[in-house]
């Protein structure tokens, strides 16, 4: 029975791992149109240029020739809008800039003004942009002028450190636009996940009862978790649809699947539970399928027969996985697959260090190409 | 994001070993390691050809088992190969000192060996470099040589593993030589060949070399000629090393170099 309801659980985690890659696949193909992240990294830089219509530093700094060129269209400055910010489209814009053209950019303008007509004709040194940024008719505004200063005075004279600080700078704002992205994903793959979920009928509740009733049904999810977790990668787009097909759950819509009555209940909260699962993205699932296989192999009782890579060893060769001793360690199976949180994290700690190496089935061994290039050794 | 164990290229390089790189090994691991009490010592009972085979297991692991299987790898030439800087799953169930989380407290070396009669004794430059590896990363932590046991010395029960076959008392002994300090320094490769009169001293060479004396060395050792000692060259080089009883890293030094000319001319 453990094991049964172990595999019951592998089963559950393979259907959440695909249909949150497939959620996953479709969340980039919206962001491969909209460039959301773009429009993000626009919108840090018009807070940090203190430019909220983006048609004055910004626009300047775009148009700058070191930053012009990531752009694949002329800057045009769109009037900041407050609706579906996690939908923002930011077409045209780079997705990326680099710190250092950034600093390098700001610098230059405080220098030589917005277009380079500005300033001394000379060199730029700390000493000039202090004076550039201290004159009162500078165009730029002053907390910007705060800022630079700011970079100016923690440099100790040095120029090259100054640019580092504005760098620095961009950079934290940089992150700020990582942790909107984040929250922007969350909510649209929640938004995709509810589809996804209602027009596949994906019912985790139904389907767990699949898994429950069908011994078939588990054994081919374990398989298919063996396969997925044998590559290091997590499953792409197209190998979930493969996989989701060759496992025939019990999902999609005909007439008989419309809900009657009282069903409406159980329907609706698998519904849910899906749609929040795939909400917690495949890199996620992957990790935990990935551990509750490695529980998986401690508990299960060895499949291949321990003589087949023997050689004249002088002892018997090492089991693929050592199962545990059962006063060894507290057994994983009978906590496994009902525990809490941190009773499975527990399970999982003790159930790695029950693994170990040496012996065994190698794979393809490695040719002296092959290895990496050394360094050391050799007198410098 | 990186996993703990990232300091240990440095600290081996300093000892005056060789290191190798694996992809992303920075990265690599079942989740971070727990604080670090020893050093695991193994032989991975691989093929008996080249100089690290099981590299591609000790990285991606194994039907069963997934990688790494230890967070350094130690070729037959001494040189050890950076696999993962995270958890390995290299003990299993056993207990030294009181430690029976091996996986998460020790680190796990895997050095190159078939374990059986065809490959004993081990080289002078792996065994070498296996003592002086384990001190280094023993002084680093500021543990005694007494934190560094054998697998077959771990494991539970007793009798499940053989690895390694060396002696591990005298092993822990050498150890200590090292890290009290009264262990003789280690040998590098020279940077050149000696200066003699009427010759030019040819310069140490190793992979990622470029230059004319690149060319030269790859008509000796009958890789293609392209003035760039890249994997393949190295391969070449390694062999003709193995040949006439070097060691064989790959590396090109005052040695190589007298035994690649005496090959060139049978006769003289």
């Amino acid at each position: 029975m453990k094991l049964e309801s172990l595999d019951l659980a592998i089963g559950m985690i393979v259907v959440f791992l695909l249909v949150s890659t497939l959620c996953s696949a479709l969340r980039e193909a919206i962001e491969a149109l909209l460039k959301t992240r773009a429009a993000y990294l626009e919108k840090a830089i018009r807070q940090m240029l203190d430019d909220k219509d983006g048609d004055k530093l910004t626009k300047s700094l775009f148009e700058h020739p070191l930053l012009s060129g990531l752009m694949t269209e002329s800057y045009l400055p769109k009037p900041a809008k407050k609706a579906l910010w996690f939908l923002a489209n930011g077409r045209g814009l780079p997705s990326y800039v680099p710190a250092s053209s950034f600093a390098k950019a700001l610098l230059d303008m405080a220098a030589h003004g917005d277009d380079g007509t500005q300033g001394s004709g000379g060199a730029m040194t700390v000493e000039s942009l202090r004076a550039r940024l201290n004159d009162p008719n500078c165009p730029m505004s002053p907390r910007v002028r705060r800022a630079l200063l700011h970079a100016l005075d923690t440099a100790s004279g040095d120029l090259a450190q100054a640019r580092k600080n504005v760098e620095d700078w961009f950079n934290d704002s940089m992150d700020r636009v990582s942790g909107w992205y984040k929250r922007s994903t969350q909510w649209i793959v929640f938004v995709i996940a509810v589809a996804v979920t209602l027009i596949g009928n994906v019912d985790s509740i139904a389907i767990a009862k699949h898994f429950y009733q069908d011994e078939a049904a588990r054994n081919a999810a374990v398989q298919s978790a063996q396969t997925l977790v044998a590559k290091p990668d997590a499953p792409t787009k197209e190998e979930a649809q493969e996989v989701l097909e060759a496992l025939e759950l019990p999902v999609g819509w005909s007439a008989a699947s419309v809900p009657q009555g009282g069903e409406w209940f159980n329907r609706v909260l698998g519904w849910l539970l899906t749609a929040f699962a795939a909400t917690l993205g495949a890199p996620f699932w992957f990790d935990v399928l990935n551990k509750v296989m490695v529980i998986r192999s401690t508990v299960k009782p060895r499949e291949k027969s321990p003589d087949e890579f023997s050689e004249d060893r002088q002892r018997p060769p090492a089991p693929v996985v050592n199962v545990p001793a059962p006063t060894a360690a507290p057994a994983p199976s009978a906590a496994a697959p009902n525990s809490g949180g941190a009773n499975l994290a527990a399970v999982i700690a003790v159930a790695q260090d029950q693994l170990d190496c040496c012996g065994g089935e190698q794979g393809e061994p490695a040719t002296d190409e092959q290895l990496p290039a050394a360094k050391g050794g050799v007198q410098s | 994001m990186s996993f703990s164990l990232v300091w240990m290229p440095d600290v081996l390089l300093s000892a005056g070993l060789k290191v190798a790189l694996t992809d992303a090994w920075e990265m690599r691991g079942h989740g971070d390691v727990g604080t670090i009490r020893g050093v695991l010592c193994h032989h991975t009972a691989g093929p008996r050809t080249g100089n690290m085979p099981s590299l591609n297991t000790l990285v991606k692991g194994r039907p069963g088992l997934n990688g790494p299987l230890c967070q350094l790898g130690l070729g037959r030439d001494g040189t050890f190969y950076v696999v993962a800087a995270g958890m390995a799953f290299h003990a299993g169930p056993g207990s030294w000192q009181g430690v029976t989380t091996g996986n998460t407290n020790f680190i796990g070396i895997e050095a190159e060996n078939t374990g059986l009669e065809n490959d004993q004794p081990w080289p002078d430059v792996q065994m070498d470099a296996y003592r002086r590896g384990v001190a280094a990363l023993l002084g680093h932590l500021g543990l005694p040589a007494t934190a560094c046991a054998g697998h077959k010395e771990f494991a539970l029960p007793h009798g499940r593993k053989i690895d390694p076959t060396f002696d591990m008392p005298a092993f822990r002994a050498g150890v200590a030589a090292i890290l009290g300090g009264t262990a003789p320094q280690p040998v590098l490769i020279p940077k050149s060949e000696p200066t003699a009169p009427g010759k030019t001293p040819r310069a140490t060479l190793r992979r990622g070399a470029t230059g004319a004396l690149v060319s030269t060395l790859q008509q000796l050792v009958g890789a293609k000629v392209d003035g760039s000692f890249g994997a393949i060259t190295e391969a070449c080089v390694r062999t003709a090393q193995r040949e006439k009883g070097l060691v064989p890293d790959g590396i090109v030094g005052p040695k190589t170099w007298q035994v690649l000319d005496a090959r060139s001319t049978p006769g003289a």
